[in-house]
């Protein structure tokens, strides 16, 4: 599979993207000659470019890394092979000049990345027009601006960045370059369960949009001590002033306490509370102050378009099968977070005294217990008309725009003592996750080779609330990513983090970011 | 695996002994092979930042040159001059790159301020000293030193038995009894050595260390107090955790995994539970003692209030509007610290208030229908007050 075949042209008419002000035009004097051979190379340039792009992110890596040798064999490589954009040859490194040579072809497609290789420049070039193409395909999946993006039915919340432009994060005009929400938030007295999850929501692209591009202006809301307003004002604050020093949340704070929210009386203690709660605490509130009011019902469907349903709200639909007449049920319900739980896991896990030292656990592992295996359980058959053994199994039938997973390290034991105890096992997660194998769509049809579903369905690792220390006396802390980098939260203090520190920290609540967001 | 690169991968950095096992040569070579992958991938995102900051460079300093050359005497977004620098050339309004901008573009301008970039930082790992002649954009390169934060700020413990002792609560900075809310003298302290502020209680506008600001809204807001907070710790203590029933949002079954909250789980700087219930009897009007304590505090207060510009009106009650009117921050190193213990500084130095300009906003585009003018929300409760408090605002900080 050296030659892909060739693409036929389409009457349509291709555009150079018209000149930026502070950007150059083109990415190097040999695109530009290039470009300006007329609409016809512009047409067959931008094409060949995109079907590349095809190729590349969208079938088997075997295409794409299989070049055909100016000698005769094709060789499949793992490493990068360069696709000429000019004919349908792919090539090995080596060979790439001679085929250059021999047929005057300057431009070659890195099999790895999509990025243009300038054999003039003898470097890559990012070019504005090509480079567009590029982040589109592997972003949304879709080359169009105006259409919905791959997979559409997979995800929850219709996608925020084409239902409201002023999502998009490139658009972002801080108040000052030194404005870069990168603040640390005082402790108010343990309050870094609070703090850690502020952070999460500052530094959540979806909800910084929302909040900077007016979508709760303080200014025209009469709630009294609404907390959307406060988070209107953080947000404020930490993008649009130049301070550096930590943030005070008394605005949050008091509309904490001030807030009728039976369900979170537990949390309105002056002691440390667990941030998990006080995560659903806030999304609720935020719903409520931005959504349609009614508050979530338990397990329905409730569908609301509010900024906090089109973040984190996606859809669990389990199907129980009667073991009796093998009829079907199915359920849906809108989940918030993903709750994992870890203590049968780690349990077997040390029994088996396996290969793994120190019982340790992958997410992906937590992941396949929950939506992936089913269980038996008792239910009352429709059919049958009486008690049956029935089999239920649960997976996702809808994404969210960021998945939060719950890692469930504090289990509370009826007993004696009536205490929360930690579960310390560490588990593994990556900082791309495929969530793929965990929606019903993996069941219902084949999807080993649907690259496109795959990445559709991929996840960068966004936020890591980790708990550190023992129950009573332990500590919150956050790492979270922007562009990036990883920043460490510690109440008033940011530091710089390595991605070696994040993977290391045994996470307790993790934020994921779809792909096509992030 | 190309057939030369049979014997070792791409990379030539992981390969088998010459006498090895040929399967032990193969997976040596896919071993270097993905090795030079993970160098390349990471090559190519530096590339991309990098070049890409470059080009940009050179765009904007040969934009430049052309609008000094237009002098400004035309409004035409794209004048008709031609100008060339080393690295692009400026015609027809559109920016052209001459050679490769890694080789023809050594700094980096911030394509908003159009000021250099620093590139080093100042401090920590990979410090230098930058050019003193030179103003750089204010986004610096993040500091990376123990001790210090990405801006090399540090802090001052949050008092005396890091915050464990009664005494720094009721900070006063008006009151020469009160303790110093930090150990040590201020002028001590280098500047990039920050103080914990106090902000002021949305409900009875007392100035809080911010390090009790939790506690004492416990008390002074609660869910109705102190006793709500009883009632709430008494439920918990019970093993109740009916309250998180009726969160609906985690899937079933998951409410276990959250950790009790009658765990009284407490951060390393909580408070004693006396503590907190002197905080609370504080308030209590019923005792004439502590009334007169907090009389007296209200008072110093507007002391406190008149030297910054933030003043919470009396109407404000109701509804704190943005921290810009709650917070007040203690600078401490300053000269004027030798009279008074604290001086206070408003947070914001900029005369930022709400509502008074939607200009004040930074805007992502025009994401709403147009908002309605400040004049138009005049007729709101709270709205005058607003516009009275934004003459103060406008107003230097004495
Ligand atoms: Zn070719
Ligand atoms: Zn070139
Ligand atoms: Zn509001
Ligand atoms: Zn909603
Ligand atoms: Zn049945
Ligand atoms: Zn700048
Ligand atoms: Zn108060």
């Amino acid at each position: 599979m050296a030659a892909r075949p060739a693409i036929p042209a389409s009457p349509k008419n291709h555009k150079v993207k018209a000149p930026q002000p502070g950007q150059p035009m083109y990415g190097c004097e040999h695109i530009q000659l290039l470009f300006n051979q007329g609409q016809a190379a512009i047409d067959t340039s931008i094409q060949h470019y995109k079907a590349i792009l095809r190729s590349i992110f969208d079938t088997t890596p075997l295409i794409s890394q299989t070049a055909k040798l100016t000698d005769g064999p094709t060789v499949t490589s793992l490493t990068p092979t360069y696709l000429c954009l000019q004919c349908p040859f792919t090539l090995t490194e080596e060979d790439r000049a001679r085929h250059g040579t021999k047929k005057s072809h300057r431009f070659y497609v890195d099999s790895r990345s999509g990025a243009l290789y300038c054999q003039m420049c003898d470097d890559i070039v990012w070019d504005p027009t090509f480079e567009e193409l590029r982040l589109r395909k592997m972003g949304t999946g879709t080359f169009s601006t105006t259409r919905k993006r791959k997979h559409e039915d997979m995800f929850e919340a219709s996608d925020p960045v084409r239902d409201n432009p002023t999502y998009i994060s490139s658009n972002t005009t801080a108040a000052s370059c030194k404005a870069n929400g990168l603040r640390g938030i005082y402790n108010a007295g343990a309050t870094c369960y609070q703090n850690v999850v502020l952070q999460s929501f500052l530094h959540n692209p979806i909800l910084r949009n929302f909040y900077l591009s007016d979508g709760h202006q303080s200014s025209n809301c009469d709630v009294p001590h609404c907390l959307s307003c406060a988070m209107d004002d953080m947000f404020q604050d930490f993008y649009a002033l130049e301070n550096t020093n930590g943030y005070t949340a008394a605005n949050i704070l008091s509309g904490f306490w001030i807030s009728e929210k039976k369900a979170f009386e537990n949390l309105v203690t002056t002691k440390e509370q667990d941030a998990h709660e006080f995560f659903q605490f806030l999304a609720e509130e935020l719903h409520e102050r931005n959504g349609d009011g009614k508050r979530p019902e338990i397990g329905s469907e409730h569908s609301c378009n509010c900024v906090i349903h089109q973040t984190y709200y996606g859809k669990l639909q389990s199907t129980t099968t009667c073991q009796n007449c093998n009829g079907v049920t199915n359920q849906v319900q809108s989940f918030l977070d993903l709750s994992l739980p870890l203590e049968n896991l780690s349990q077997k896990r040390g029994k088996k005294g396996s290969s793994r030292p120190g019982g340790i656990l992958t997410l992906q592992e937590c992941l396949d217990e929950e939506y992936i295996k089913s269980d038996k359980c008792e239910y009352r058959c429709h059919n049958c008309n009486s008690m049956q053994q029935a089999r239920r199994q649960t997976s996702i039938k809808r994404l969210p725009n960021v998945l939060s997973i719950q890692l469930k390290r504090f289990e509370y034991k009826q007993g004696r003592n009536e205490r929360a105890a930690k579960i310390d096992t560490p588990v593994q997660f990556p900082l791309q996750l495929n969530m793929l194998p965990y929606t019903n769509r993996a069941r219902s049809q084949d999807v080993r080779d649907n690259y496109e579903l795959a990445r559709s369905c991929t996840y960068d690792l966004l936020t890591v609330v980790v708990h550190v220390g023992e129950i009573d006396t332990g500590h919150y802390m956050s790492y979270c990513r922007v562009g990036d980098q990883w920043f460490a939260f510690n109440d008033h203090k940011v530091e710089l983090a390595q991605k070696s520190d994040v993977l290391n920290s045994k996470a307790y609540l993790l934020f994921y970011i779809v792909r096509s967001l992030s | 695996m190309s057939s030369k690169t049979e014997e070792t991968g791409k990379a030539g950095v992981i390969v088998a002994p010459e006498t090895a096992h040929p399967v032990e040569k193969i997976s040596h070579a896919v071993l270097d092979d993905l090795l030079y992958n993970i160098v390349h991938d990471l090559l190519v995102k530096v590339h991309r930042d990098e070049k890409t900051a470059r080009a940009n460079t050179a765009a904007i300093k040969v934009e430049k040159l052309a609008m000094n050359a237009i002098d400004g005497a035309t409004t035409d977004p794209k004048p008709d001059v031609e100008i060339e620098t080393d690295a692009a050339i400026y015609k027809d309004g559109k920016v052209m790159l001459k050679g490769n901008p890694l080789k023809t573009t050594k700094e980096i301008l911030c394509p908003r301020c159009h000021l250099p970039r620093l590139l080093h930082p100042t401090d920590g790992k990979g410090a230098r000293k930058p050019d003193p002649g030179v103003i750089y954009c204010k986004k610096h390169p993040y500091i990376d030193k123990p001790g210090y934060d990405i801006y090399g700020q540090t802090w001052v413990a949050p008092g005396p038995g890091r915050g464990k002792k009664k005494k720094d609560q009721k900070l006063d900075p008006n009151d020469p009894s009160s303790p110093a809310p930090v150990e040590g003298s201020a002028k001590d302290r280098p500047p990039n050595v920050l103080s914990f502020p106090s902000a002021t209680c949305s409900k009875c506008k007392r100035c809080i260390l911010v390090t009790r600001l939790n506690n004492h809204m416990g008390s002074c807001i609660g869910n109705s107090g102190r006793n709500a907070s009883r009632a709430a710790a008494q439920k918990i203590s019970n093993g109740s955790n009916a309250g998180s029933q009726n969160n609906d949002n985690t899937p079933p079954g998951s409410q276990k995994g959250t950790p009790l909250p009658g765990s009284r789980a407490a951060s390393p700087r909580k408070r004693d539970v006396d503590e907190f219930d002197e905080d609370a009897e504080e308030s209590d009007p019923s005792n004439p003692k502590k009334k007169k304590l907090k009389l007296n505090a209200l008072n110093k207060k507007v002391i406190l209030k008149a030297k910054s510009p933030a003043i919470p009106g009396p109407n404000k009650k109701d509804k704190p509007k943005g921290s810009s009117m709650l917070n007040v921050e203690q600078k401490v190193d300053d000269d004027a610290a030798k009279d008074s213990t604290v001086q206070v500084l408003p947070k914001k130095q900029t005369p930022i208030l709400k509502g008074l300009s939607p200009a004040k906003k930074i805007k992502l585009g025009p994401a709403k229908p147009p908002l309605p003018s400040p004049a138009g929300k005049k007729g709101k409760r709270d709205r005058d007050m607003e516009s009275e408090s934004s003459g103060t605002m406008s107003s230097p900080p004495r």
